[in-house]
């Protein structure tokens, strides 16, 4: 993988190579082991049966020759006991008056071998004869006994019907045979019958035999008159016949009788019983066939294929009756030579096998090595666009799948460069604008004049602006030094800082900050300042004092909160307010004092003037009019100093009263009048009949004669006044249109601004509309003021129409809350 | 099968020696008082029919019922696996059976072509029977023959092919020297040996 495959786990793992390889070997291997084994057990399976088929076959064709080897020697047999000398002699020993002592005698004599008795035996014509019969003087040319059955022939002699010897060729056999088996069953009371004896050891001969006995029949086929009784030794007489059949190195036949005894093999000995017992049943039915045994008979315990017949002519004789036994042949090869073919064919096929397994391992090597390259290639193409270095395009031309898979490749590859391309423009634009953004953020910071300072959540700061650099002269690095060690503040004041900072900026802004940030604070106002002092949001660092301001940012994605803290240097404005409230506290008393004196000179005047008219004046009558003109210009002085001390009576003013709007913009007009010079105003009325409000009807009054007081100095004395009082959606609005120069735009946002005044010093103390806005808005209702350069102001004032039925006693309902300030004095 | 066999086998020869039993009763009365004798060619007649009806039945309503109705077949091979003895070879193991008895009396088939040699005729007698049964079938060839001092009375009947089963056989066997047979042939001869002492 030229170092560039992935590092884990190279040992464990398989690559696509080996994978390719294993499952071709695989493809291979599993069709041939499969193959190879059914081939095998087929292969076994039919060899069995052929060789089962063939051994039977064969043991059928040898039962057949020894059969007939058998019926030949009977046949031989019998031609000596067809023979009518033979024949004639036994008649006539049978005919003759039988002697018992005489035989008995001779009995004595053969037992004791007396050579006159055996003599009398062995060369009576009886004997004579089958002497004759054996070497073959009597047989046909082409008939002669073959010298294997010359030899194998141990025994031949007669009996008479009693049982006792009459003649003999050859040997020392016992006198009287009567009580002998293979005798009894070959006289068969006479009637005579072909006896075939087993295999067993006979001491005489000191060898392993099976006889034939033959009766000897009368002339008339009658009845027996004799026995002929041959003994032949088995193997010497079989072994021609049946060691003659070998196949193989192992394969043979071997001639048994029901018992399992072995009468000929080439590898057993004659007289042994076979070594499986079991064996035995399965292979001496009396018809032809082959068995699969567990053993083979000659000692071995592998599974054998035996062929087995049985001799049907030779057994149909054998110990009287096919019941008293049978002969079979046995054919047999050992099994691994019977299966070597196969074992041989099996290493043949594991070798073809072998070479055919190497085969596919080149060839999947061969074969894997062209699908893996180009998908190696693939997989560092594939890295080389994951890392975004993949210059070429890939070149693959395996005209498959994976060449069309390459050309995907470069497909996405080209598609990618091309997204990245933009999406890098794109990137590059963005960091320009973030770029502009900090710097412009960070311009704006520098240009407020207060000092402002982020910080994160573990205190530290991160950013203080020039103002603040300037204000504290950095004692640490600014980015992660401590709040506290760049604010010098004493304990308490950092005890309180870090409790509002713990408090994470939620009560950020102070109703100090915020009156001073808004609208600079009414000095007339109350000051409740004084009693939450505790709690302003103060700081005194060094000798300047500073409100200050949290504030929360927007966490970037995965980062902390952090907060920013504003600083505003309240030091020189405390001063200058101290200053302004002196100031309009001496500016409004100049102005009473202007005022109060223009007003009450007139009356105080007329009064001078009158007391001194009264002086020398003695007519009564006219004293008590002057008096009473004294009397009026008196009461109007003390309603005046009532009007312009603003002294209420508070008794009475204590509960709103539902009065009607137009008397109260009557009386203020009144008023207005009064103190006012307003004779060139023509002054117009539209009002819609008398609406009920719920107010206090003094102060409502004191900020219509405000209104009305500006309305009248704006016109200087001469022009327009329109009154006008509508009602709409339980709302009445009053009016007070003049026709005076109007406010300029730069003014009129700031007409409600306390101290801000167009007048001349002692003409207004700029307090007035501040006054009636407080007062109008107590009663639930606003002020708005309307104006055009050149076409005069329009000032509307809209209260709640009052539905209660009964005025007093009404829900007082406005701002009820609200510490109610006292209403001060305005000119 | 084998034990219907067995029962069958058992009946004839019951049957065979209770007619054999008397036979030898009769003679021995003839030999008793030489003037109620019987005479042999009277016995071998009686023990030719007595063979025949034995036979025939044996033909008619065992071996033909038995294969008419597939249950058995009648086979040369009956010793060696499942099958009826044929009536021949009934007749011949009877004979045999008859013979061990150790009464002296013997009866066989013999044939002018028999399948094996051993049923050929085995005398000069036989062999003359035979001829003249071929020309006269009708009626026994019987005589006096001897082996040695002993006297025997031969009787020899002519025997005819009784059933198809006889004809079939015959004309198949490998080893048969003349296939054309046909029913009711005279095929052989019974020959029926008694002793005359």
């Amino acid at each position: 993988m030229n170092g560039t495959s992935p590092p884990s786990s190279a040992g464990a793992r398989w690559g696509l190579k080996t994978k390719i390889i294993l499952s071709m070997l695989l493809v291979g291997l599993f069709p041939l082991i499969v193959g190879l084994g059914m081939a095998f057990w087929q292969g076994s399976q039919e060899i069995r049966e052929v060789s089962g088929e063939s051994f039977k076959a064969l043991a059928t064709e040898a039962a057949r020759k020894l059969d007939l080897l058998i019926v030949e020697e009977i046949a031989h047999t019998a031609r000596i006991a067809n023979d009518p000398a033979i024949i004639r002699e036994l008649e006539r020993r049978r005919d003759a008056p039988s002697n018992p002592r005489a035989s008995t005698d001779l009995e004595r004599r053969w037992i004791s071998r007396d050579k006159a008795a055996v003599q009398s035996i062995t060369d009576n014509p009886l004997s004579a004869l089958l002497h004759e019969y054996f070497s073959g003087i009597h047989s046909p040319p082409g008939q002669l006994l073959p010298q294997v059955v010359r030899s194998s022939t141990k025994m031949l002699f007669l009996t008479d019907t009693q049982g006792a010897l009459v003649g003999t060729m050859t040997g020392h056999p016992a006198f009287r045979h009567q009580d002998a088996r293979w005798w009894q069953g070959t006289f068969n009371r006479g009637v005579g019958k072909l006896y075939i004896e087993g295999i067993h050891f006979d001491e005489r001969v000191n060898a392993y035999v099976v006889t034939i006995s033959l009766p000897v029949m009368d002339s008339l086929r009658h009845g027996a008159v004799g026995v002929l009784h041959r003994v032949i030794d088995a193997k010497e007489f079989f072994s021609p016949s049946t060691h003659a059949i070998r196949f193989g190195k192992t394969g043979h036949v071997m001639l048994i009788d029901t018992n399992g005894i072995v009468i000929s093999c080439p590898i057993l000995p004659t007289g042994v019983p076979l070594s499986d017992p079991q064996l035995i049943p399965l292979i001496t039915p009396n018809h032809p066939g082959w068995v699969q045994a567990s053993s083979d008979g000659h000692g071995g315990q592998a599974t054998s294929v035996i062929g087995f017949a049985p001799l049907p002519e030779t057994s149909r004789a054998t110990n009287g009756s096919i019941d008293q036994g049978s002969w079979h042949t046995f054919v047999w090869q050992s099994s691994d030579e019977l299966f070597a073919p196969i074992q041989h064919l099996f290493s043949w096929v594991l070798m073809f096998g072998m070479v055919a397994i190497t085969l596919l391992a080149s060839l999947g090597y061969l074969a894997a090595g062209r699908i893996v390259t180009p998908v190696r290639q693939l997989q560092q193409a594939a890295q080389a666009i994951g890392r975004g270095e993949l210059e070429k395009p890939i070149q693959i031309s395996t005209g498959d799948e994976l060449e069309d898979l390459a050309g995907e490749f470069n497909r996405m590859n080209a598609q990618l460069k091309a997204a990245f391309a933009g999406l890098t423009d794109q990137v590059e634009l963005k960091t320009q604008e973030v770029r502009v953004l900090q710097q412009s953020t960070d311009q704006i910071l520098d240009a407020v004049p207060t000092p402002i300072l982020l910080i994160d959540a573990h205190e530290a700061v991160q950013y203080i602006n020039r103002a603040g650099r300037e204000s504290f002269p950095a004692q640490g690095t600014v980015p992660g030094a401590s709040l506290f060690s760049i604010l010098p503040l004493d304990q308490a004041q950092q005890k309180r800082l870090q409790a509002d900072f713990l408090a994470n900026g939620t009560t950020p802004l102070t109703t100090t900050v915020s009156t001073l940030d808004t609208i600079p604070r009414d000095p007339l106002m109350p000051n409740t300042d004084h009693e939450s002092a505790g709690h302003r949001a103060q700081l005194q660092i060094g000798s300047r004092i500073y409100g200050y301001q949290w504030f929360r940012l927007p966490a970037r994605p995965g980062g902390e909160q952090s907060i920013g803290l504003v600083l505003r240097d309240t030091t020189d404005e405390s001063r200058l307010q101290d200053q302004l409230v002196q100031a309009e506290k001496s500016g409004s008393l100049g102005v009473l004092t202007a005022g109060i004196g223009h007003e009450l000179n007139n009356p105080l005047f007329g009064i001078i003037g009158l007391g001194e008219v009264m002086q020398d004046e003695q007519d009564m009558e006219m004293i008590k009019s002057y008096a009473k003109d004294i009397v009026a210009h008196g009461r109007r002085m003390a309603t005046i100093i009532r009007d312009f001390t603003g002294v209420i009576d508070r008794e009475t003013s204590d509960k709103p009263t539902s009065v009607s709007m137009e008397d109260i913009v009557d009386q203020a007009l009144t008023t207005a009048q009064a103190t006012m010079e307003m004779k060139a105003i023509t002054i117009h009325k539209h009002y819609a009949g008398t609406t009920p409000v719920l107010v206090l009807p003094d102060q409502l009054r004191q900020a219509l004669v405000n209104l009305l007081s500006n309305a009248a100095q704006a016109m200087n004395g001469h022009g327009t006044l329109t009154l006008t009082t509508a009602v709409a959606d339980k709302m009445v609005t009053t009016t007070i249109a003049d026709s005076g120069p109007g406010i300029s735009k730069q003014h009129l946002a700031k007409v409600f601004d306390p101290f801000f005044t167009t007048k001349g010093q002692g003409e207004g103390s700029g307090l007035g509309l501040t006054v009636a806005r407080r007062l109008i808005r107590k009663f639930g209702g606003d002020i708005r003021i309307e104006s055009h350069e050149g076409q005069g102001t329009i000032c509307s004032v809209t209260l709640p129409i009052n539905t209660t039925p009964s005025a007093q006693g009404g829900p007082w309902t406005t701002s009820a809350s609200h510490s109610a300030p006292q209403p001060s004095h305005s000119s | 099968m084998d034990y219907l066999c067995f029962a069958l086998r058992t009946t004839a020869i019951a049957f065979l020696v209770g007619g054999l039993w008397g036979t030898g009763a009769l003679l021995s009365a003839k030999e008793r008082s030489t003037s109620v004798g019987i005479a042999p060619e009277k016995v071998t007649d009686y023990v030719h029919a007595v063979l025949e009806a034995d036979r025939s039945f044996y033909t008619t309503h065992v071996v033909n019922r038995m294969q008419e109705q597939g249950v058995v077949a009648a086979t040369e091979q009956w010793e060696q696996g499942k099958g009826l003895p044929l009536p021949a070879q009934f007749l011949q193991h009877s004979g045999r059976l008859v013979a061990e008895a150790g009464y002296g009396i013997r009866y066989k088939l013999i044939g002018f072509a028999p399948i094996y040699q051993r049923n050929a005729p085995a005398t000069e007698f036989e062999r003359r029977a035979l001829e003249l049964l071929r020309r006269q079938p009708d009626r026994p060839v019987t005589g006096t023959v001897s082996s040695g001092k002993k006297q025997y009375f031969q009787a020899i009947y002519a025997d005819r092919a009784v059933s198809a089963a006889c004809v079939t056989c015959h004309n198949s066997h490998p080893l048969s020297p003349k296939q054309d047979f046909k029913l009711n042939d005279v095929m052989g001869g019974m020959a029926i040996t008694i002793p005359l002492e």
